[in-house]
C-alpha cells in the first residue's frame, strides 16, 4: 500500500528517507508525524532507524542499499557509522566507501538482486557494491541521465523510471533488471522519481503531492495491491473457476 | 579585446579538473557567482503593455544607461528580459517553492495554498523570462480575498474543509503567534466578520530580483485589482476584489538589542530593522498597524546579516557585526482612498519611493513624477522628506 506524507512541508520523502526489505532508515529533525507514519506500517515488521549521515538529513540520497547491505559514503561520521552497525540486522553489512561521487543514492539503484550504477563509478566501487550488497552491477543511464539512482525506483517486483524513458530503453532495461518497468512521475510531476517517493516489496511512501493517478501507477507497478481482495477478480480467477459453463 | 567579450569556457560544471574538496567549492563558488551575475547585471528597456481586459502580460523593462556596477566582472552585462505572466496550474512547483516559507517552518495544507493562488487568474503575477519555455519563476504576487475560501453553510462548510483549510490552518496560525492581545481581537474580527473585505497580499521572491521591476510589478496587481472590481462575470466576485484591506506576512531582520540602546553605539548607522523587501518598509510606514513575531528557523548567520545592511542602507562596512535576529512582521494597511472608486493609492508611493530607494543606490535621483504624485494624495510623504531621511 501506497502512503503520503511530506518531511516539514517538503514533498521529497526519498531524499529524508531509505527504505529496503530489511530496514528503513529516517533523517533526524523532522516533525515526530514523519517517523510515526514510518513506524506505523512498518511496525514490527522491519527496524526504522532515525540517523544522519554527514550531519546531514538528505540520508536518502547520500547511501544506497537493501536486504544485504547499506554503503555508505565517505562524508559519515564514526559515531553515525556506529550507530548505523547497532541498529540495523547483524545479516546487514554496513560499509563506508572512499568515492569521489559521494552522493551514492543518486549514483546507485539497486533490489535484492541487480543494481544500476553511474557510467563514472571507480571501479573499485562497483566491485564493493557487488559485495557487499550482492548484486549485480550494471552501468547504465536512464533518459540520458548519468543519476540512475535519483531517476529510477527499483525494488524486486518492479520498477519507475523518469517519464521521458523511450520505449526501447525501457525494453533494455526491464530485461537487464528482469523486473517489469514503467515510466511516469511522482509528486505531481516531478521527474526526480527516487526523491520524490521510497519503496520496498510491500510498501510505499509518497509525497504528498503525488496525484491519485500517480499513485495507482505505482500501487500497480510495485505490485502493492497483492494482499487487496481484488486480487481474487484479477490473479486468481483462472485458479478458481474451472469453467465457464 | 572588449572587455565585453564572453570567454569560451561557459561551462563550469561539465568536467571538474581536480577532485579535491577545495576545487569542488571553488568550482561550486564559480558558478554560483555566474548564475548570480546573470541575475543581477541586465539591461532592461522599458515599454509597457496592457492587453484590454487587463491582464497584464508584456515585457516590463526600465532603461539602464549605465551599469556601472560591472567593475568586478569580466564576463560583460547578460541580458535578461524577464516577463509577467498570469498565474497557470503548470507554475505549482516553481511557486510553491518560493512561499516554502509562508508560515515559517508550520506544517500546514501548503499544496492547497498554492493551488488557490494559481486559481486565481485574474489577479496576480508570476514573473519568468521571457522567451524560455523553463519554468523557472522569479516571483509571484497576487492577492487573495479571505472571505471568498469560507464556508456560508454547513454544507458548502463540508465541501470546503477538505480545500481550504489551508486558509484556515493560516488564519489559525496569525492567530497564534500574535502575542498582542488588543489585535489578536482584531484580527478575530478581520478573519470573521470582515473577511470579505480582506485581502491577503502575498509577494514572494528571488532574494536578487533586479529591484527595477518592483514598481510595474505591484502597479499590476493594484490595476489587475481594480479592473477585476469592473470585469469580473459575477457580482461575487467583483465584491469580492473591493479590499477595504490588505493583510501583509513578510519577513524582517530586527536587531536583537534594539530597545533604546542603538543610540549609544559609536557605529549609529546600524537600523534596528532590516526589511527583506524593499517595499516592506514603505508598507510598514503605511500599515495601520503591525506586529512581529521571531521565526523558528533560521534563516542566516549574523554574517549574512551584515551583507543585507550593505545593500540596503549603501555603508561601507559596520565596525562590529551586528546579531540580527530573524522575525516575521506581519501588517495591515488600511487602503488610502482618494475616492471610493479606486482602490488604493499606494501603488504611486511604491513606485517612486521603490525608485527612489534604487536610485539611492546607483547614486542618482530619480525626480520624474514626485511633485506630481504627492499633490494627489496628502498622505505620501513627499520627495524632500524623503530624501532627507536618506
Amino acid at each position: 500500500m501506497a502512503t503520503r506524507l511530506q518531511f516539514e512541508n517538503n514533498c521529497e520523502v526519498g531524499v529524508f528517507s531509505k527504505l529496503t526489505n530489511a530496514y528503513c532508515l529516517v533523517a533526524i529533525g523532522g516533525s515526530e508525524s514523519f517517523y510515526s507514519i514510518f513506524e506505523t506500517e512498518l511496525a514490527d515488521v522491519i527496524p526504522v532507524v532515525k540517523t544522519s549521515i554527514g550531519g546531514t538529513r538528505i540520508i536518502g540520497r547520500l547511501c544506497a542499499g537493501n536486504k544485504n547491505g547499506l554503503l555508505v559514503p565517505h562524508t559519515t561520521t564514526d559515531q553515525e557509522l556506529q550507530h548505523l552497525r547497532n541498529s540495523l540486522p547483524d545479516s546487514v553489512v554496513v560499509q563506508r566507501i572512499e568515492e569521489r561521487l559521494s552522493a551514492l543514492g543518486n549514483c546507485i539503484a539497486c533490489n535484492d538482486h541487480v543494481a544500476l550504477a553511474h557510467t563514472d563509478l571507480d571501479r573499485e566501487t562497483e566491485e564493493l557494491i557487488a559485495d557487499v550488497l550482492g548484486v549485480e552491477v550494471f552501468r547504465q543511464t536512464i533518459a540520458g541521465n548519468i543519476l540512475v539512482g535519483s531517476y529510477c525506483a527499483l525494488t524486486n517486483r518492479g520498477g519507475l523510471v523518469h517519464p521521458h524513458t523511450s520505449i526501447e530503453d525501457l525494453d533494455e532495461l526491464s530485461t537487464l533488471l528482469q523486473v517489469p518497468l514503467v515510466a511516469g512521475t511522482v509528486n505531481r510531476g516531478s521527474e526526480v522519481i527516487a526523491a520524490g517517493m521510497t519503496v520496498n516489496d510491500w510498501t510505499a511512501f509518497c509525497g504528498s503531492d503525488t496525484t491519485a493517478t500517480e499513485l495507482s501507477v505505482i500501487e500497480s507497478v510495485f505490485k502493492l495491491r497483492e494482499a487487496q481482495p481484488s486480487a481474487i477478480v484479477d490473479k486468481m480467477r483462472k485458479s478458481l473457476i474451472d469453467s465457464y459453463v | 579585446m572588449t572587455p565585453n567579450v564572453k570567454r569560451p569556457r561557459r561551462k563550469l560544471v561539465a568536467r571538474p579538473v581536480t577532485f579535491s574538496p577545495f576545487a569542488r567549492s571553488a568550482a561550486h563558488l564559480a558558478s554560483a557567482y555566474m548564475i548570480k551575475r546573470q541575475m543581477i547585471e541586465n539591461k532592461l528597456h522599458e515599454s509597457c503593455q496592457h492587453t484590454p481586459n487587463g491582464k497584464c502580460c508584456g515585457q516590463r523593462n526600465i532603461d539602464e544607461t549605465d551599469s556601472d556596477s560591472d567593475e568586478e566582472s569580466s564576463e560583460g552585462v547578460v541580458q535578461a528580459d524577464f516577463a509577467f505572466f498570469d498565474p497557470k496550474p503548470d507554475d505549482f512547483h516553481g511557486v510553491k517553492t518560493l512561499v516554502q516559507t509562508f508560515l515559517d517552518n508550520e506544517e500546514w495544507n501548503l499544496s492547497g495554498f498554492v493551488d488557490l493562488i494559481l486559481e486565481q487568474t485574474t489577479v496576480g503575477t508570476v514573473v519568468k523570462l521571457e522567451d524560455e519555455d523553463d519554468d523557472g519563476l522569479f516571483s509571484v504576487v497576487t492577492a487573495l480575498n479571505l472571505g471568498r475560501y469560507k464556508a456560508s453553510d454547513i454544507y458548502m462548510q463540508l465541501a470546503l474543509e477538505l480545500d481550504h483549510k489551508c486558509m484556515k490552518e493560516l488564519e489559525e496560525y496569525i492567530l497564534s503567534v500574535c502575542h498582542e492581545s488588543n489585535l489578536v481581537e482584531q484580527l478575530r474580527l478581520l478573519f470573521s466578520k470582515r473577511a470579505r473585505d480582506v485581502g491577503l497580499l502575498v509577494s514572494q521572491r528571488v532574494v536578487n530580483l533586479p529591484p527595477q521591476l518592483l514598481p510595474p510589478l505591484y502597479d499590476a496587481l493594484f490595476d489587475e485589482v481594480s479592473w477585476a472590481v469592473e470585469d469580473e462575470p459575477t457580482e461575487e466576485l467583483r465584491n469580492s476584489f473591493r479590499f477595504k484591506t490588505y493583510l501583509i506576512v513578510t519577513k524582517i531582520y530586527k536587531h536583537k538589542k534594539a530597545n533604546g540602546k542603538l543610540e549609544k553605539k559609536a557605529d549609529n548607522e546600524e537600523e534596528p530593522v532590516i526589511y527583506v523587501k524593499a517595499e516592506d518598509e514603505l508598507f510598514h510606514e503605511l500599515s495601520s498597524w503591525s506586529f512581529s513575531f521571531p521565526l523558528k528557523i533560521q534563516h542566516v548567520t549574523s554574517s549574512e546579516a551584515s551583507i543585507y545592511l550593505l545593500i540596503f542602507n549603501n555603508i561601507l562596512c559596520p565596525r562590529t557585526l551586528p546579531s540580527f535576529s530573524f522575525f516575521t512582521l506581519i501588517f495591515l494597511f488600511g487602503t488610502l482612498r482618494a475616492n471610493t472608486k479606486a482602490p488604493v493609492t499606494v501603488p504611486s508611493a511604491v513606485s517612486y519611493n521603490v525608485n527612489l530607494l534604487v536610485s539611492a543606490e546607483e547614486l542618482r535621483i530619480n525626480g520624474v513624477g514626485y511633485g506630481s504624485r504627492s499633490r494627489q494624495n496628502p498622505h505620501i510623504p513627499t520627495a524632500v522628506a524623503l530624501s532627507d531621511r536618506r
